[in-house]
C-alpha cells in the first residue's frame, strides 16, 4: 500500500497557502472571488494527487492547478455572458510598431476592464509567460484559435492602453 | 524584438489570506483528506467502459462539458480531442460508474443532433430536483416534470445541446440479502487467544483488514476476508467457528441434542435467530435460522 500523497496537502498547507492566493488575487483582483478559487485549488489537488501518475505535491503544482481554475472560472463567466454581450471584435488589425514601454500600472487597469476572453488570453500569455499552446489547452482551445483570439486580444488591449492615456493626460 | 506585452509578466507575489479564511479552508481540507482516506469504508467509485456506453452528438461540446459536471456531478476524464477545424472530435466524462463520451456534430459522417426527440438517456443522480433545476438555470428545456410515479422520483429534460435525459434517483432497493440453502456456513468467526497477534500475523499474511466489533477483542475481516469475524480471548475454543443456515431451528436444535451435541439458547438478533452449540465431540458452531422475507 502507497502512502495517501493527499498527507503531503496537508503539511505544505501553511507555506503554500499565501503563494497560491497571491497568486489568484493578483490575477483576478477580487478577494471573495481568490478566496474560493483558492478553496477551490486546495479542495481540487486531494483528488488530483491521488491519481495514479500524479506528479509529486508542490507549490509549483499546486500554482498550476490553480491556474487552471481560474481558467474554468473564466470560461464559466463567458459562458454566462455570452447570451448578453453583443461580440464586435471589430477587423482593424493594428499591426504598427508599438514599441513603448507599457506603464504597468495603466496596463493592469485596462487588462482588468476587458471582455472575458481577452483577460483570460492575455494573463496566461502575458501575466503568467505561458506557451500559446498551454494557453490553449487551458482554454480548450485549438492553437489556431487562441493565436487569433491573441491577436484581437491585443488590439482590445492596445486601443484601450491608448484611450485611457488620452483620458488620463 | 522584444514584445511590449512581456511588461505584463507578474512574479508570484504571497499574500496572507483572511486567518478566518485560512482556518475554515485548512479545516475543510483536513476533513476531506481525512475522510476519504478511510477506504475501508468508502471505496472510490472507478468509471470504466461497461456493455454499454453512449456515445452523443451535442452541438457544443465544450459547454455540454461543464453542464454535465454541473448537472450530473460528472468527473472529467481527459482533456477534450480537438479536430484542425476547431470542432471537438471527442470528449469523456465519468457519471458514477459509467463513462459518457461524445462529439461534435460532423454531418459528413451522418452524426448530427435530432431536430426533436431522439434518444433518452437514464442517469442516477443523488438528487433529481437539484439537477432539473440547475439544468434549467442553463438552459435545458423540461419535458416532465421530477415526481414519483411509483418507480422513484424521475423528470426529462432537453439539454441546450440536443440530448434529453431522464433525471431519476430509482427507489432505494430492497436489501440484496443473500439467502443461504439450509447445510450452507454463512459466517466463519475465527477465534484465537490474542486478537492483536491474530490482527497483526493475518494483516502482514494475508492483507486482512480489521473494523471494530460490537466487543473490544472482536474485529470485522473486511475486504476479501472471509465474511466473518475475528474474536480473541483465552478462554474461546481456538479456531474456526462456522455458523450454518437451518431452515427450522428448533427442529435443528432438537436432531442436536439427539445426537449427542449441545444445543444452546436461542438468541435474536437483527440478522435472525442464533444458538451456540457443540457437536458430540465438543467442537463448537452456531445454528441459524434467517429471517423469513
Amino acid at each position: 500500500m502507497r502512502p495517501d500523497p493527499a498527507f503531503a496537502l496537508l503539511g505544505l498547507y501553511e507555506k503554500a497557502l499565501p503563494e497560491v492566493y497571491g497568486y489568484l488575487l493578483a490575477r483576478c483582483g477580487d478577494r471573495v472571488l481568490a478566496e474560493e478559487l483558492t478553496s477551490e485549488t486546495f479542495l481540487g489537488a486531494v483528488a488530483a494527487c491521488r491519481k495514479e501518475h500524479a506528479p509529486p505535491v508542490s507549490t509549483a503544482w499546486l500554482i498550476g492547478v490553480a491556474r487552471h481554475k481560474l481558467a474554468d472560472h473564466w470560461r464559466r463567466t463567458e459562458r454566462e455572458q455570452r447570451g448578453l454581450r453583443l461580440v464586435h471584435d471589430a477587423g482593424d488589425d493594428v499591426e504598427d510598431p508599438w514599441d513603448d514601454q507599457l506603464d504597468a500600472l495603466r496596463a493592469r487597469q485596462v487588462l482588468g476592464s476587458l471582455s472575458v476572453p481577452h483577460q483570460a488570453v492575455l494573463t496566461l500569455r502575458y501575466v503568467d509567460g505561458l506557451p500559446v499552446r498551454d494557453v490553449a489547452a487551458h482554454l480548450g482551445r485549438t492553437i489556431h484559435a487562441t493565436e487569433a483570439l491573441l491577436t484581437r486580444a491585443k488590439t482590445a488591449f492596445r486601443r484601450g492602453y491608448q484611450e485611457k492615456e488620452g483620458s488620463d493626460a | 524584438m522584444p514584445d511590449p506585452f512581456d511588461a505584463l509578466a507578474l512574479p508570484s507575489t504571497p499574500v496572507d489570506p483572511d486567518p478566518a479564511f485560512a482556518d475554515q479552508l485548512r479545516d475543510d481540507l483536513r476533513r476531506l483528506i481525512l475522510n476519504g482516506a478511510d477506504m475501508t469504508t468508502t471505496v472510490p467509485q472507478q468509471a470504466k467502459v461497461a456493455a454499454l456506453t453512449p456515445y452523443l452528438v451535442v452541438t457544443d461540446a465544450r459547454a455540454a462539458l461543464d453542464f454535465y459536471v454541473e448537472v450530473f456531478d460528472a468527473q472529467r476524464r481527459s482533456e477534450p480531442i480537438m479536430m484542425d477545424d476547431g470542432r471537438v472530435g471527442h470528449a469523456e466524462l465519468a457519471i458514477g460508474d459509467s463513462v459518457l463520451m461524445f462529439a461534435e456534430e460532423f454531418p459528413e459522417l451522418g452524426n448530427v443532433v435530432a431536430a426533436q426527440g431522439g434518444a433518452l438517456i437514464r442517469v442516477e443522480v443523488a438528487d433529481p430536483h437539484a439537477s432539473m433545476r440547475r439544468a434549467v438555470e442553463l438552459g435545458a428545456e423540461q419535458q416532465r416534470p421530477v415526481e414519483d410515479r411509483g418507480h422513484g422520483l424521475a423528470g426529462v429534460f432537453r439539454d441546450p445541446y440536443g440530448q434529453r435525459w431522464l433525471l431519476s434517483r430509482a427507489a432505494p432497493p430492497a436489501p440484496a440479502e443473500r439467502v443461504y440453502q439450509h447445510g450452507e456456513a454463512g459466517y466463519f468467526t475465527f477465534q484465537v487467544p490474542d486478537d492483536a497477534r491474530a490482527k497483526a500475523f493475518y494483516g502482514a499474511v494475508l492483507g486482512w483488514q480489521f473494523a471494530a466489533g460490537s466487543l473490544p477483542t472482536a474485529w470485522r475481516i473486511e475486504g476479501d476476508g472471509l465474511p466473518g469475524g475475528l474474536w480473541g480471548g483465552p478462554e474461546l475454543q481456538t479456531g474456526w467457528k462456522l455458523m450454518f443456515a437451518v431452515d427450522d431451528l428448533e427442529a435443528a436444535l432438537g436432531r442436536v441434542g439427539a445426537q449427542g451435541g449441545r444445543a444452546g439458547e436461542v438468541e435474536t438478533h437483527p440478522y435472525g435467530r442464533t444458538a451456540d452449540c457443540a457437536d458430540d465431540q465438543g467442537i463448537e458452531f452456531w445454528l441459524w435460522e434467517q429471517p423469513r422475507a
